[in-house]
This record gives C-alpha cells, sequence and structure tokens, in this order.
C-alpha cells in the first residue's frame, strides 16, 4: 500500500524568499570570515586560515542559500481535504503529517517585511496540542485557506 | 448559601507559611551577605522580624478579605488587599473539585478544594480556577453536592429516572504493592553504585596492581573510598526517597464515581484528584528497568485540560504499581473503549542492524574520550559496547504497534518501557517520517500526538515495517477511512 503524496506545493516565491533570508544570514559567516582574515593578516598567523575561512563561508553560502532551499520547496507539499490537511516536508527525513479538520483549534497567518514584499503569508494551523506550519503561500491563497479551515474545523464540534 | 463566608482562620496561615517558605532563598542571600559588617547586625536582626511580621499582617488580611460565596448558579470570590478583585466561576463551567488536606489542615478537620474549570489555561488564563484554602468539610461537601445537583439537572432535562450515582472501587493498593512501589522507584542509581562498590572490593582477589603497574596508590585508595561514599549517599538518598513515596501513596485507592475516576492518596496530605472519563485521551503503561523482571508495571492517564500547569493534572497515575498481567483485568471494566490484550506486531528484523547503529553512535564518543583521558582504565569502558548492543536489542524488541477498533497502540522504550493506547479520534495529529537510509530499507518512524495538559504527549516508533507505517497513516486519514 502506498500512499500518493500531497498535491499542491507552496507559492515559487518562497524560495526567493528563503534565499534572501539565508544570504542575510550567512553575511554574518562573511563578516566572521573577514574578520579572521584580517586578524590573520594583521598577526601574520599562517595563510591556511585565510584559506580556511573563505571555504568555509562559500560552503556555508552553498549550502544555506542554494542546495538546501532548493530541496526544501521541492520536498513541500500540502492538501487540504474535506476533512483533513496533509502536509509533507523535510530535507533529509521526510515527514508527513495529518491533521484531521476536527482537530483544528483555530488558524492564523501571518507574515514578516521579507514575506509581505512577496505577498505571501504563513498559515499556522494549531489543535489543542500540536502547532503546524505551511512557511510561504500566496496571500489571496492563505487567506482562503484560513477561512476555509476555519469553516470546516467549526463544522465538527466535539469535546477536546 | 449565598451569604459570603471566610476560610477557615487557618489559612491565614497556611497562606503565610508558603509565603515565608517562597522568601527563604532571598531571605538567606540577605542574611548572608548583610552579616559581613558586625555593626548592622541588629539592623538585619530587626528587618528580617520586621518582614516577617509583615507577612504575617498580609496574610491575615487578605485572608480577611477573601470571601466566597455561591450565588444563581456561580461560585463567587472576592478577595485582594489593594486591588479588590471578584472572579465568578459559573457550577456548569467547573469540571471537577480537587480535595486535598495537608498537615495542618488535618489538625483542624478541613480540606483545600481548587476547583477545576475546563476552559482555564490555553489563552493564558491559567488561573482561571479557584482555590479555597481551608474550609471545613461539611462546606466542601455542600459545595460538591451544589455541583452534583446543578450538572444533573443541567445534563439530564427530563429523564425517565434519576441515575444512581455509582461508586465503584477500582483499585486500591495494598501494603505489599506500596512496599514495592516504594522500593523499586528511583531505584537505579543505587544498584548501579552498589555495582560499582562491589566490583572495586575485587582488589582483594584480582591484583589489579600487577596489571596495571603504572597506576597510582592514591587513585585506588580514592576511587574506592569515593565509590563507598556516592554509594552510602546513594542508599541515604534512596531512604528518604522510599520514605517519601510511603507518605505520598499510602491507601491509594481509585473510585469510579459516575463519570470521574476518583483517586485519593496520601498519609500526611491527604489527596483527592478527579479526572472525568472523557478528557481520558490516552493510556499508558510503563515498566521501569526494576519493575518489568518482577512483572510490574504502572498505568497512568493522560488527561486534557486541567486546571494548573502542574504535571499532576494531566499525567495521571491511576495504579501506581500493579502486576502487568492484572492490567487489562483492572481498568478494561471501566474504560470501555479502551483494550488492553491486543496483539503487537513488532518492527521487522532488519530494523536492528539500525538499533544498534544509533545506540553505538552515542556510545562511541564516550568511549574514545574515555580511552584516551583515562588511559589504563578507559579501556573498561568498552564494555559499553555490549552494554549498549543489549540496549539497542531491548529497544528493537520492544518497538511495536497495534491497530484494533478505533484504538491505536504504540510500544517503544527509551529507558522506560511504554505501552500507549490511543483511540482514534483523540489523536490530534499523526506524522510518518523517513530519513535517507531509512528508505533505502523501507522503514519508517511513526508518530501521534494527544493532548495532555496543554501541551502534547503521545508516542513515537521508530524503524517500522514501512508498509506497515502506511497502513497506519490510510487508518488515521479521515479522508480514506469511509
Amino acid at each position: 500500500m502506498t500512499i500518493s503524496e500531497p498535491q499542491k506545493r507552496i507559492s515559487e516565491q518562497a524560495l526567493t524568499v528563503w534565499k534572501i533570508a539565508a544570504t542575510l544570514h550567512s553575511l554574518v559567516v562573511w563578516v566572521l570570515a573577514g574578520g579572521l582574515i584580517a586578524i590573520t593578516l594583521i598577526f601574520d598567523f599562517p595563510e591556511w586560515i585565510i584559506a580556511a575561512a573563505i571555504a568555509v563561508a562559500v560552503v556555508y553560502s552553498y549550502l544555506f542559500i542554494i542546495l538546501l532551499p532548493t530541496l526544501r520547496w521541492k520536498r513541500w507539499r500540502y492538501e487540504v481535504r474535506e476533512q483533513e490537511i496533509e502536509l509533507q516536508y523535510g530535507v533529509f527525513i521526510i515527514k508527513r503529517t495529518l491533521i484531521p479538520m476536527i482537530r483544528v483549534q483555530h488558524v492564523d497567518t501571518q507574515q514578516g517585511p521579507l514575506l509581505r514584499k512577496y505577498r505571501l503569508s504563513t498559515v499556522t494551523v494549531s489543535t489543542a496540542a500540536t502547532i503546524h506550519e505551511i512557511p510561504a503561500l500566496d496571500m489571496e491563497e492563505a487567506e482562503n485557506l484560513r477561512i476555509s479551515i476555519s469553516r470546516l474545523a467549526r463544522v465538527a464540534d466535539e469535546d477536546v | 448559601m449565598s451569604d459570603p463566608k471566610r476560610l477557615h482562620p487557618i489559612a491565614a496561615v497556611v497562606n503565610a507559611l508558603r509565603q515565608l517558605k517562597e522568601m527563604i532563598i532571598p531571605f538567606l542571600i540577605f542574611v548572608v551577605f548583610g552579616s559581613r559588617g558586625t555593626d548592622w547586625d541588629l539592623f538585619y536582626f530587626i528587618g528580617s522580624i520586621g518582614v516577617v511580621v509583615l507577612v504575617l499582617v498580609y496574610g491575615v488580611l487578605s485572608w480577611y478579605r477573601f470571601t466566597y460565596r455561591i450565588e444563581q448558579g456561580e461560585l463567587r470570590i472576592e478577595y485582594g488587599l489593594i486591588v479588590r478583585k471578584k472572579r465568578y466561576i459559573p457550577f456548569d463551567r467547573i469540571q471537577s473539585l480537587d480535595l486535598s488536606e495537608g498537615i495542618l489542615q488535618r489538625l483542624f478537620g478541613l480540606v483545600k478544594v481548587k476547583v477545576e474549570t475546563a476552559g482555564s489555561g490555553g489563552m493564558g488564563l491559567q488561573d482561571g480556577e479557584a482555590v479555597l484554602t481551608a474550609i471545613t468539610k461539611q462546606d466542601a461537601q455542600a459545595i460538591h453536592d451544589y455541583l452534583v445537583s446543578i450538572k444533573k439537572s443541567g445534563q439530564i432535562p427530563q429523564g425517565e429516572e434519576e441515575p444512581q450515582s455509582s461508586d465503584d472501587l477500582l483499585y486500591k493498593m495494598s501494603v505489599s504493592e506500596l512496599l514495592m512501589l516504594a522500593t523499586t522507584s528511583g531505584g537505579v542509581g543505587v544498584v548501579i553504585s552498589a555495582v560499582f562498590a562491589f566490583v572495586f572490593q575485587f582488589e582483594e582477589f584480582i591484583p589489579y596492581e600487577q596489571i596495571f603497574d603504572g597506576v597510582e596508590h592514591f587513585v585506588q585508595n580514592g576511587v574506592v573510598f569515593i565509590s563507598v561514599v556516592v554509594f552510602l549517599g546513594f542508599l541515604l538518598a534512596w531512604m528518604i526517597a522510599l520514605f517519601g513515596t510511603m507518605l505520598k501513596y499510602a491507601n491509594f485507592t481509585v473510585r469510579k464515581v459516575d463519570n470521574d475516576l476518583v483517586i485519593t492518596r496520601g498519609l500526611l496530605e491527604k489527596r483527592q484528584f478527579t479526572i472525568p472519563l472523557n478528557r481520558i485521551q490516552a493510556v499508558r503503561i510503563s515498566e521501569n528497568l526494576i519493575r518489568q523482571p518482577l512483572g510490574y508495571a504502572s498505568a497512568y492517564v493522560e488527561s486534557a485540560g486541567g486546571s494548573a500547569l502542574d504535571q499532576e493534572s494531566s499525567k495521571v497515575l491511576i495504579l501506581p504499581i500493579v502486576k502487568k498481567r492484572k492490567i487489562p483485568g483492572l481498568l478494561e471494566p471501566h474504560l470501555a473503549e479502551y483494550h488492553f490484550r491486543v496483539s503487537i506486531s513488532p518492527a521487522p528484523q532488519r530494523a536492528y542492524s539500525r538499533y544498534l547503529l544509533k545506540g553505538w553512535l552515542f556510545t562511541l564518543p564516550i568511549i574514545i574520550v574515555a580511552i584516551w583521558f583515562l588511559r589504563p582504565w578507559g579501556f573498561g569502558a568498552l564494555l559499553l559496547l555490549p552494554i549498549s548492543a543489549l540496549w539497542s536489542y531491548l529497544n528493537y524488541k520492544d518497538a511495536g504497534w497495534s491497530l484494533d477498533q478505533g484504538m491505536l497502540t504504540f510500544r517503544y522504550r527509551n529507558i522506560v518501557k511504554s505501552t500507549v493506547y490511543m483511540r482514534k479520534n483523540k489523536v490530534q495529529s499523526f506524522s510518518v517520517k523517513e530519513s535517507f537510509f531509512q528508505r533505502k530499507k523501507n522503514l519508517a518512524t511513526v508518530e501521534a500526538i494527544v493532548k495532555s495538559g496543554h501541551g502534547g504527549a503521545g508516542g513515537k516508533v521508530i524503524d517500522l515495517e514501512k508498509r506497515h507505517v502506511d497502513m497506519i497513516y490510510h487508518w488515521y486519514s479521515h479522508e480514506t477511512a469511509e
């Protein structure tokens, strides 16, 4: 018995946003590397330190700006059905999660400045015990999702 | 019953004592740092006395302000010294009354009543409940009766007959079980240190000195001495824990009153918990390392809500220690939705190597460090390899699952072997995880989360047959189930 994976993908813009965010992150690594290189030059430390610092920064940037976001984006799927929400994500470990509609307590959307610029929202689905996140959806789609999930969730009212 | 009532005066004492207890640490710091200069001693002495008096006065005054009354189907509490507060709790929102009796309360025949509401917590309203620190038993009974009458009239519009309030004794702990419970809880440390102390006694027989020539005399004596001291320390701690456990769990009884489980326990401080059956989210059976070989286990229920953020109200021990085979007989008649005689499907054989590897991944660094830094003795760390292998074997052996009439069962071990029984409709979310290596072997990890208190609890089983995991996934999916 195999399970077909959820069909819908998150917004393509998400990849751009992630890459920008990761670039900002990796700036820190570059600054650190730069500092290290400066110290090496000033105090005449062995030269391999310079090479190592640059190598680490390059590898870091490649991993976190290019490789991982792409893999992550490719993996991300979700599907909202009548009675449940299904998510699939993860880079090295694929995680698939089912959240029954009757368990959903509330749905939130939120966006930071970066997401807003690209007209995206993060959707957060909370059950009584867990919180699940769809990281970047088109704003309108997120809005619709929030409305439809909360409507579907309201149909089944069960104790806890 | 509408005139405002005060708590018994002893409540003022209880509250003041609690305040003082909370002040002990700042107080000690104050005294320690304050008693440097000799001139200041008197000042600090008077200061301390002043603070204590203030606390007592505050306790008495806030006792004086605190009133409660039952009015229009609500429990109405008014309190507050400087800021006057009123809290009205409708009775039909009250989930349960938890009664407990501390030493002071018992001396005067009083009880402490904690009123738990369903909606408390979650949205940051964790104190959406009320505590009546000390009231007479009659008053507590009156509140209880009032609560019962409201619930009955609210829930049964015009019943053919008033349902008799049932009261079944579910379980009462025997003296031997109490002893068993006390001796086997948290005793692992003692056993380990006893083994260490014992092993080092072998020095008398095995000529370590000749084997490891370079070992310094000091180390030998030091190790023996320290191991004995550690052992004695553990022994003492264990004795104290044993005594504490006995006091805490003496007279442990579980009764089923109507649709609630009522748990009473304690010798010095008597406590009573009420768990509405419909708030039970899962049943968990735990067997720790000492109890498992003896065939004993304990059972918990995960319960949703609960008033405060304390662990006790979410994960409730209902059978502290019983023979494992007795559990189905004890619980099944009362928890009708759960059945405990399920056949567990194990993890496939090829999963074992992964369990083994995972164990070694943790132990290898320890072994390397030990060998590197503690040269001759460090090699003893190699013993961790077979121990870890055995451990992994146990973990692998205990991993399993079962699906049975709307009920999902997970069995797994971390240190304690747990079996978690969950109803499908109580599972909040369900996940399947596959790593790259698992996929190669057609294995997957399952995880189910139920609500427990204000957070989640549940179970996770690693490396099951992918096919089986998919089956559970399908079973849980609300779309394909139809």
